[in-house]
């Protein structure tokens, strides 16, 4: 019974990463109203980005979180500019969500190859660093504490981008583009812009992400693609747009996955993953939190 | 014969009332109008007969046969075809393959879909341009393409939805012709309408609706002068012809 | 010179062109990349009457050529039927599997659509490579399945050369050609088409858009699953990632949608512009720059989709229209 419930938690913990790795998603989706595609290939680069920050800087994991956030932001910022932007911009026939979902498709597949070529298919980890393999013992239970860090990572990312829509001017500027567009730009802001930061936000959130799994995870090429189905998984159940149900999406799959492994194998459990999936795609396509969207 | 009819039809949308206890029925061979001031129900009860969505509560028939639930695509089987008040055409496509789509409703074989809607086409007087893409054609020979397309399925009762909105008065009265050309042919026609010049001189009868209630019918003479109706219109944005 | 000649000359040079290839190709690497070239302009055509006529994106299709594999494989493995019968046994199976996930997908639109196709063949692919034994039936999991070349020869569907594959499956990317210009022209294409663009307007005009999705969806599958057979003959090892990857059906996906879906020769010529792109570059720069090809489609994808969205066969049909134009004095067209 203790070892379930030891599951139960590190699958919470884990789940919450996924979650945060989801929230930038999220995040997009209900500011721009596309599901990119290329996420997964997001928080990779973010992985990368961390792993070589520690590496060179000699920095403790979060601390590098100082580079990579600004790094990830910035990346995404330019990537919505440059690439999604003149999607945007053109008429109705490129203009369709279907189109973007092809592009941000063909971005994984440029950024998953890119860093094929730059970085070799090798796996890294961080063997070094201060959080890895550490466990907290906490009531007779094993808890592992780069999870741990994660959860809170995920919950404070979580917060703290609740707030920026809340309470900040560019905050409340993106949520009034994400309502109304045209009414947004009659105010006077400028709709591009707010897409632009939008994109910067969730990539900025995968590359926290990507810096709570360094401590633990391997960092190869084509990580992501777990990764990308699982946000899409993710974010479906919790709500396209929700912020809280990425957090509670992702972590339902984290216990199904730990809680799991105790029962069957763990590919198994994938299987189970993707047929949770599908059912609420057909049972209850709004997620858990979530607006449905006619599009 | 009654070929449509009406039975204590309600609509709501969430909590929202949007046709209330409607009654109508319709003779074959007849034009009927509706009419009735924006957001009033019309285009909602065209959605309900024409299976979009079923109403609420309250039956139709159709030659005598209870369709309330069926869908559009059935029902156009059955003889019963409708426009867009929106036009929705195959943009990518011409004027001839856009009304073959409506031929095949009736028959298997490409070459015969093919030759009943150059059929259609002209005489809608459209013949001309029936290689044109759709997605080219003016708002005036779109309007025309959607009756086409509908007229090409072989209906018994046609529903119009507002087919002249958007057009110039000599427009307006060509369309006219073609619809009164269409009753003499044996299609019965109903007609949601806001050119009010257009469905006076249309229409054997009318029924008019506000706040999703019919609250008359009769001839258009008698409607016209009705007082319900003018204080419905009156303090109304809106325009005649 | 006539219209039809100039609408056909065209088809018939390539045709003859192709049957002769292999006379003048002696090479055995340059025939195998010819032959993944139709392999996959017949992917593509296939992949075409639902993704391209339909007008939805699936991106799942990578598991209808599996369970063609393993369909043919497993009953010429196990039970000594023919491949043959196989491929049309895997047929059947993958456009049955094939209905079945179009009946609640095609409610959805857009990226829900492509997410569940993504879904389903993801999933299927996991269980494949769970699953050793399914009953008496052989999976043999994430280790695949080969087929010793004992018995050559037509009923076997295995042969000593390349040239004997090269004909079949041109013979099939020809057939899927024809099929895909005859349900352009028919009914089934022209409701396709409508309920595509406009579904609402389609469905007044008699158009059960549901159902000529799944016939169509039945059709794409059922073809697609023969591919996978023709694989297993052709490389005579199967394996989860190698007949069920997402990448197969990214890949069938892509070309088909740079050469310009929802016309006949758009994937065809995807295949045509991008196979060879795949195939030089793992030649040359192989184990240096891997994954360099993946780039380049990725980017061209991009590009396409932002400047060409049809695809890149609306711009060569307008140039071969204008050359044709200046030198014959018409197209084919009018």
């Amino acid at each position: 019974m203790q070892y379930i419930l030891e599951d139960v938690i590190n699958g919470i913990l884990m789940g919450s990463i996924y979650g945060l790795a989801a929230l930038g998603l999220t995040v997009i989706f209900g500011v721009l109203k596309v599901i990119n595609f290329a996420h997964g290939s997001l928080l990779m680069v973010g992985m990368y980005v961390a792993y070589w920050a520690v590496i060179l800087t000699g920095l403790h994991p979060y601390l590098a979180l100082v580079i990579v956030v600004p790094v990830m932001f910035l990346f995404g910022y330019f990537l919505q500019d440059i690439v999604i932007k003149p999607i945007f911009k053109a008429e109705k026939a490129v203009r369709e969500p279907i189109t973007v979902i092809i592009v941000t498709t063909g971005v994984w597949y440029i950024l998953d190859n890119l860093s094929l070529l730059v970085f070799g298919p090798q796996y890294r980890n961080l063997q070094d660093n201060p959080l890895r393999g550490k466990m907290l013992e906490v009531g007779g239970m094993l808890l592992s504490v780069p999870r741990l860090w994660g959860f809170f990572a995920a919950l404070l990312t979580a917060l703290a981008i609740y707030l920026f829509f809340q309470k900040t001017r560019t905050g409340r500027a993106i949520r009034a583009t994400s309502i109304d567009r045209e009414a947004a730009s009659l105010q006077g802001i400028n709709q591009y812009k707010v897409y632009n930061v939008a994109v910067g936000i969730g990539t900025a959130a995968a590359g926290i992400a990507g810096v709570s799994l360094v401590p633990f995870y391997n960092i190869f090429p084509s990580v992501g693609v777990l990764f990308d189905i699982k946000c899409f998984i993710i974010v479906v159940l919790g709500g396209l747009g929700s912020i809280a149900g990425a957090l509670l999406g992702g972590m339902i799959i984290g216990v199904i996955e730990y809680v799991g492994t105790q029962f069957m194998a763990a590919t198994w459990t994938e299987a189970i993953v993707y047929g949770l999936f599908l059912v609420f795609l057909f049972l209850k396509p709004s997620g858990l939190f979530g607006v449905k969207y006619e599009w | 014969m009654r070929i449509l009819e009406l039975k204590g039809v309600n609509k709501s949308f969430g909590g929202l009332k949007a046709v209330e206890d409607f009654n109508l029925s319709i003779e074959e061979g007849e034009i009927l109008g509706l009419i009735g001031p924006n957001g009033a129900g019309k285009s909602t009860i065209f959605n309900c007969i024409a299976g979009v969505y079923p109403p609420t509560a309250g039956e139709i028939y159709f030659k005598g046969e209870n369709i309330t639930h069926q869908r559009p695509w059935d029902l156009c089987r059955e003889g019963l075809a409708r426009t867009f008040q929106i036009v929705k055409p195959f943009s990518s496509r011409t004027v001839l393959y856009n009304v073959t789509v409506g031929a095949f409703a009736t028959t298997g074989k490409r070459a015969e879909a093919e030759r009943r809607a150059l059929k259609v086409l002209r005489r809608l007087h459209m013949q001309d341009v029936k290689d044109v893409r759709a997605g080219n054609l003016t708002i005036a020979y779109l309007k025309r393409l959607e009756i086409a397309r509908a007229l090409a399925t072989q209906p018994k009762i046609l529903l119009l939805d507002e087919v002249m909105a958007g057009l110039r008065p000599t427009e307006v009265d060509e369309m006219v012709k073609i619809i009164k050309e269409l009753r003499e042919s044996g299609v019965t026609i109903f007609v949601i309408e806001h050119i009010m010049r257009a469905i006076m001189a249309l229409s054997d009868r009318i029924a008019v609706l506000h706040f999703g209630k019919k609250i008359t019918e009769g001839t258009p003479k008698e409607v016209a002068s009705d007082e319900r109706v003018i204080k419905a219109y009156l303090g109304e944005e809106y325009g005649t012809a | 010179m006539g219209r039809n000649t100039i609408r056909i000359g065209p088809l018939v040079l390539a045709g003859v062109i192709a049957l002769g290839l292999p006379l003048a190709v002696r090479s055995v690497t340059y025939l195998h990349i010819l032959v993944l070239l139709y392999l996959y302009a017949y992917l593509t055509t296939s992949w075409n009457l639902v993704g391209g006529f339909a007008g939805v994106l699936p991106l799942g299709h990578s598991a209808f050529v599996g369970i063609g594999a393993y369909t043919s494989t497993v009953l010429s493995l196990q039970y000594g039927i023919s491949p043959w019968i196989g491929m049309m046994i895997g047929g059947i199976l993958a456009a049955i599997v094939g209905v079945i996930i179009g009946l609640p997908t095609f409610k959805m639109r857009g990226a829900y659509f492509a997410l569940a196709t993504i879904a389903f063949a993801e999933g299927i692919r996991v269980m494949v490579e769970n699953i050793d034994n399914l009953g008496p039936i052989r999976l043999n999991g994430p280790r695949g399945l080969q087929i010793p070349p004992l018995n050559t020869g037509l009923l076997n569907f295995m042969f000593a050369t390349k040239e004997p594959y090269y004909y079949i499956i041109l013979f099939m990317l020809a057939g899927v050609l024809l099929l895909t210009y005859a349900i352009s022209r028919s009914k089934l294409g022209h409701y396709l088409v409508a309920g595509g663009e406009e579904p609402e307007a389609a469905m007044a005009l008699g158009v059960n858009v549901a159902r000529a999705k799944l016939i169509a969806m039945a059709m794409s599958s059922f073809l697609t699953a023969f591919a996978g057979t023709f694989w297993a003959q052709f490389t005579l090892y199967i394996h989860p990632k190698s007949v069920m990857s997402l990448d197969i059906s990214f890949e069938i996906a892509f070309i088909a949608l740079i050469g310009g879906r929802g016309s006949i020769a758009g994937p065809v010529l995807g295949a045509l512009l991008l196979r060879p792109v795949t195939d030089f570059s793992r030649i040359y720069f192989g184990g240096k720059l891997p994954g360099l090809h993946l780039i380049i489609f990725g980017v061209v994808l991009i590009l396409v989709m932002i400047y060409q969205p049809r695809g890149l066969q609306e711009p060569l049909t307008r140039a071969y229209r204008s050359v044709t134009k200046k030198l014959f004095g018409h197209t084919e067209a009018a």
